[in-house]
């Protein structure tokens, strides 16, 4: 219940993180991109600004519009450039002014169909590049003739005579050339200059195609006079009448702006706009007009007015004819800036209410970062399983899939390479300022959920690196060398070796043959140069091949006599120094490691006769203990038997009871010693008969304490035990067992400080299983002293009642059954530890 | 005294040693004759109706064991054999040559005297008496159980012991030789789950051996099988 309540609180805060990330960012993003240019993300005030007529798109055009009205008025030169933003009119523009250009390129034609009879069918560029290509052929043909001059016998006349027509026929050349230039521009200027009553028709034309959306009132005034407006609501005099503040308005307009052909007035919900602020035009300033000190109008617009009036709330203005049945959409272009405002507006409070939603979460969250935290764990838990390779190909195809994204988008936006648009924008600049500036404008045309995806995949990247130390450990690659590896070592070293001399001569094989190949493959065509260069290729192959397989076949004679060579090592270390056997031990005369083997035959001669020797005298001291054993026991036998009498004696006087009593006490510790000396020479000499079997080691410690309780009980110390209730399984003689722990707390009472406690613990760790015994040294603890030799005491003087042989016999029983046995000293602890592998069963 | 009269012959090339041991079996009542080798141990045997033999194994003219060897093929008194060899296989060498005990030198004296009453006991009334058993007493050397009277004879005598102590006697006695571990004596014998039952069930084994074994140190019968847990050793029974 506990855990599963744990495990869902985990997933919940997950949860909540990954949505208040994904919102945030994502309304980030959509903000970002959305936002109008050049208002900070910060101004959230400007962000929910709901009056379109205060964004820089209603500004500029309304600047533009009256630009075109003033063209208009004055009918000047840029009626031409008012193509582009009305469609209709653009196209019949065009299709004239093209109509236009080509009555004049054809005169053109004509004209030069007169001087170059050659030449009719090119266009004057075409003409120009032509004569500019025979200009540069006179050049080369005269440096020619300059080099192919003969030095030993120049025909100078001959010569200059040649020189002389050639330079004038290149200066005729360039003089056509400039009459042609000329000729051209003259062209050029006349096609763009428009006589009155053409931009009367252009102005008109303009006029018509905008009159009718009604969106946008105008009045354009020149000298006096109105000549285009499309309402007759708008004032009819040169100058505003603000005495009441502001000048009225028709029904459902609340802007107007009026240029009375030096400065611009605009009037909004009745207050008038101050649009000059301090008089001078700067980069940053709202409005696009003439009038400020440093950006005026010319005196040809002096004489005309215009009224502009903008309507609160565009609609769009629609005209169906039917006789030929076709709908015509004015421009209606402040419709469309303000429905795009209106739904960008729309869009923005959405994402504001989306962030504040993801910031909520966020903050939620962050007080829920315990349980986030191991959830994050728990995910790397995940993806420590998960093969490195698996890994990086999800995380390749992740960013492939966003890279994709970015080249699909960066093509749909700018149509042409990312490169090329940085080049475009930005020339070779790449200052800090640039690049922010760009990457900024390349960010916000990406769409949100490649952000998310982006970030996402990063905190997997992240979340995997953070937790995961050494990711590597858990792949594929890791496992295969692994398991090779496992593989290779289980093997001989002959076969070892014989595969990598393989692996080394099919290497030089392939390359021999490569290098043959690519010979073969580049020197097809080349008849001459083929056997030149194949025939040393192939011969040093073979070459390299041949020696390759002498190595080889000698490093394997080396490989086995090494195998052989390990292989008698390590029976001489198993124990075994027996004569070498088989031929493939013995050492063959002429053989590289001959030398070494006749070496290793010396140790072991030396060492089987030094083992012997030490096996005789080991036998021998075992011998001499036991007899010596048995013949202290026989008079000992007499010295207790007596003594028992002596102390059923009575009437003896007190102090000879005492004598008595010190008799009975050393004869019963001689009487120990002597079993004690015979027991650890039996076990240090490996005669020591051994019962193993599976018993509970934490049993058998609490069994030893049952046993000795007593004791315990009467002694200064307290036992304090940590044994696991659960079985530890060992292998071992229960009986010595016993007896190593019967001597180890024995030696904690004995020799622990009064009062203290002695610490008996059992620990498994993996496949080992550790007693320990931690006792306060009554004396103080010599680190140098080896407490484990035979008649060491922790009191040199040897006056207590041990035999000196307590630890000595622990550790050998302990060794005998197959344990370690450790002791160490820590300031005043002596700890003796006590380790078995635990039986798996 | 009950004892009175039972010859008893001591071997020993240690005359001190025979000495010792003689004034320790005068004391108990016994009648003592003294042999210092193994001949003449022979010769004292032809003579007189010795009940019982206390023989050293490492003698001069002729050895213990090869002595003991030779009592066996005429009588079938009880022999103990008394070793500075304490080894384990020492005394399977000697048991099987014909020994019923062996004690170990340095031995204790008082346990020396208990083995010699506890072998006499048997070879002079249970041996014979009790020769079959009946189907509700379990025998196991020289330990008998009655399962009806509930009642442990140790050497033909009644030994006193608690509800518990019986209860667990009845456990062992039941099953020679197996093995139990401290929790299954405690549940078998207190009928509750076993916690920390080491303790409580060492402390009444340690009172039963002091009342039953001949020396508590050294349990011949209720025994620890170390790290596993409690048995009763079954008593190979001497043809």
């Amino acid at each position: 219940m506990d855990t599963k309540w744990k495990n869902r609180k985990k997933g919940i805060s997950f949860l909540i993180f990954f949505l208040g990330v994904t919102l945030t960012l994502g309304s980030i993003i959509e903000i970002l991109s959305n936002k109008p240019s050049g208002v900070p993300v910060w101004r959230l005030d400007l962000l929910q600004e709901d009056d379109y007529q205060q964004i820089g798109s209603f500004r500029s055009y309304i600047a533009d519009r009256l630009e075109s009205f003033l063209i208009m008025a004055v009918g000047g030169e840029g009626l031409w450039d008012l193509s582009g933003y009305w469609g209709e009119f653009s196209e019949e523009y065009w299709e004239e002014y093209s109509q236009f250009q080509e009555a004049t390129a054809a005169e053109d034609y004509a004209q030069e169909g007169e001087t170059s009879d050659a030449l009719p069918s090119l266009s004057e560029g075409e003409l120009v590049s032509y004569l500019q290509g025979l200009i540069d052929l006179q050049d080369i043909y005269r440096n020619m003739l300059n080099d192919s001059l003969d030095p030993e016998n120049p025909d100078k006349d001959q010569l200059n005579h040649w020189k002389e027509i050639l330079n004038s026929y290149r200066d005729e050349l360039n003089s056509y050339q400039e009459t042609l230039n000329a000729s051209l521009g003259s062209q050029r200027r006349k096609i763009k200059s428009l006589t009155e009553q053409q931009r009367q028709e252009l102005a008109q034309k303009y006029h018509d195609s905008i009159k009718e959306d009604k969106n946008i009132l105008y009045s354009i005034r020149y000298d006096g006079k109105t000549l285009y407006s499309n309402s007759d609501l708008l004032p009819e005099e040169d100058s505003i009448s603000t005495a009441d503040g502001c000048p009225i308005l028709p029904e459902g307009y609340n802007f107007l702006l009026y240029f009375d052909g030096e400065r611009a007035r605009i009037f909004k919900d009745g207050q008038e706009i101050d649009v000059y602020k301090d008089g001078y035009y700067r980069d940053e300033s709202d409005w696009y007009l003439p009038g400020y000190s440093n950006f005026q109008a010319d005196d040809t617009v002096k004489k005309a007015a215009v009224y502009i009036a903008a309507a609160e709330k565009p609609v769009p203005f629609n005209k169906t004819f039917y006789e030929n049945g076709k709908t015509k959409l004015y421009d209606s272009s402040l419709y469309w800036i303000y429905t795009n405002f209106q739904y960008r507006l729309n869009k923005l409070q959405k994402c504001l209410a989306v962030l504040a939603a993801g910031l909520l979460l966020l903050t939620v969250s962050f007080f829920l970062r315990k349980s986030r935290r191991e959830a994050a764990r728990s995910i790397a838990g995940f993806q420590a399983k998960i093969w490195l390779e698996c890994k990086v190909l999800l995380f390749l195809g992740l960013y492939y899939t966003l890279y994709m994204i970015f080249v699909f988008v960066i093509t749909d936006s700018y149509g042409y390479s990312l490169w090329e648009e940085w080049i475009y924008t930005y020339e070779y600049s790449f200052t800090a300022d640039s690049l922010v500036r760009f990457s900024q404008q390349v960010g916000s045309s990406l769409p949100f959920q490649f952000w998310i995806m982006l970030f996402w995949g990063l905190w997997l990247l992240w979340n995997d690196l953070k937790y995961n130390k050494k990711p590597w450990r858990c792949s594929l690659a890791a496992r295969l060398s692994a398991a090779f590896s496992a593989k290779e070592l289980k093997q001989p070293l002959s076969r070892k070796m014989s595969r990598r001399n393989l692996g080394l001569l099919l290497g030089t094989a392939l390359y021999g043959t490569l290098l043959t190949g690519i010979i073969i493959l580049s020197g097809r065509h080349s008849r001459e140069d083929f056997p030149v260069l194949l025939i040393p290729a192939i011969a040093a192959t073979a070459l390299f091949l041949a020696l390759q397989f002498m190595a080889g076949k000698k490093n394997m004679a080396d490989a086995r006599d090494m195998e052989a060579l390990s292989r008698r090592i390590a029976r001489i270390r198993s124990g075994d120094y027996g004569e070498a056997q088989g031929d493939t031990e013995g050492h063959i005369p002429g053989r590289d490691l001959e030398s070494v083997m006749e070496q290793l035959d010396d140790i072991r001669h030396g060492m089987a006769n030094a083992v012997d020797e030490q096996m005789k005298s080991e036998r021998m001291k075992v011998e001499l203990i036991a007899n010596v054993s048995h013949d202290i026991k026989t008079p000992l036998t007499s010295i207790i038997s007596y003594v028992e009498f002596l102390k059923q004696e009575e009437g003896l006087p007190e102090h000879v009871r005492d004598y008595i009593k010190i008799l009975d006490e050393k004869s019963q510790r001689l009487k120990n010693m002597v079993q004690d000396v015979f027991a650890v020479s039996k076990a240090a000499s490996g005669e020591l008969p051994i019962q193993m079997e599976a018993l509970d080691f934490g049993k058998l410690l609490r069994q030893t304490l049952a046993d000795m309780e007593e004791q315990i009980q009467s002694s200064p110390v307290t036992f304090r035990t940590d044994l696991p209730d659960t079985p530890v399984q060992i292998m071992a003689d229960g009986q010595r067992l016993y007896r190593v722990f019967q001597n180890l707390f024995q030696n904690a009472i004995k020799y622990s400080l009064q009062g203290s406690r002695v610490y008996v613990t059992l620990k498994t760790d993996g496949c080992l299983a550790v007693a320990s015994v931690k006792n306060t040294s009554l004396q103080e603890p010599d680190a140098e002293k080896d407490y484990t030799e035979r008649f060491a005491r922790g009191d040199s003087s040897r006056t207590d009642g041990g035999s000196g042989l307590g630890l000595s016999i622990a550790q050998s029983f302990t060794e005998a059954c197959g344990g370690t046995f450790s002791w160490r000293t820590d300031a005043d602890l002596f700890v003796v530890e006590v380790t078995f592998r635990v039986l798996q069963s | 005294m009950k004892n009175m009269g039972e010859c008893i012959l001591v071997v020993d090339d240690d005359r001190e040693i025979v000495k010792a041991i003689s004034i320790l079996l005068e004391n108990e009542g016994y009648e003592v004759r003294k042999a210092y080798d193994g001949l003449q141990a022979l010769d004292i045997l032809a003579q007189e109706p010795v009940r019982l033999v206390l023989i050293d194994v490492m003698m001069p003219k002729l050895d213990g064991l090869s002595a003991v060897m030779r009592i066996r093929e005429k009588q079938n008194i009880p022999i103990i054999v008394l070793s500075a060899k304490s080894e384990d296989s020492d005394k399977v060498l000697g048991l099987s040559m014909g020994a019923d005990d062996y004690v170990a030198k340095p031995y204790n004296p008082q346990e020396l005297a208990a083995r010699v009453k506890s072998q006499l006991r048997r070879y002079t009334s249970l041996g014979d008496i009790h020769a079959g058993s009946r189907a509700c007493e379990l025998k196991n050397g020289r330990l008998l159980y009655n399962t009806e009277e509930k009642t442990l004879y140790a050497d033909g005598e009644p030994v006193k012991l608690t509800a518990t102590e019986t209860k667990i006697m009845d456990l062992f006695m039941r099953n020679p030789g197996r093995v139990f571990p401290a929790e299954e004596i405690y549940r078998r014998v207190w009928g509750e789950e076993a916690y920390a039952s080491e303790n409580t069930v060492m402390v009444h084994i340690r009172r039963i051996r002091e009342k039953l074994e001949l020396n508590p140190k050294e349990p011949e019968y209720i025994k620890v099988v170390w790290g596993i847990g409690y048995k009763m050793e079954k008593q190979e029974k001497r043809n």
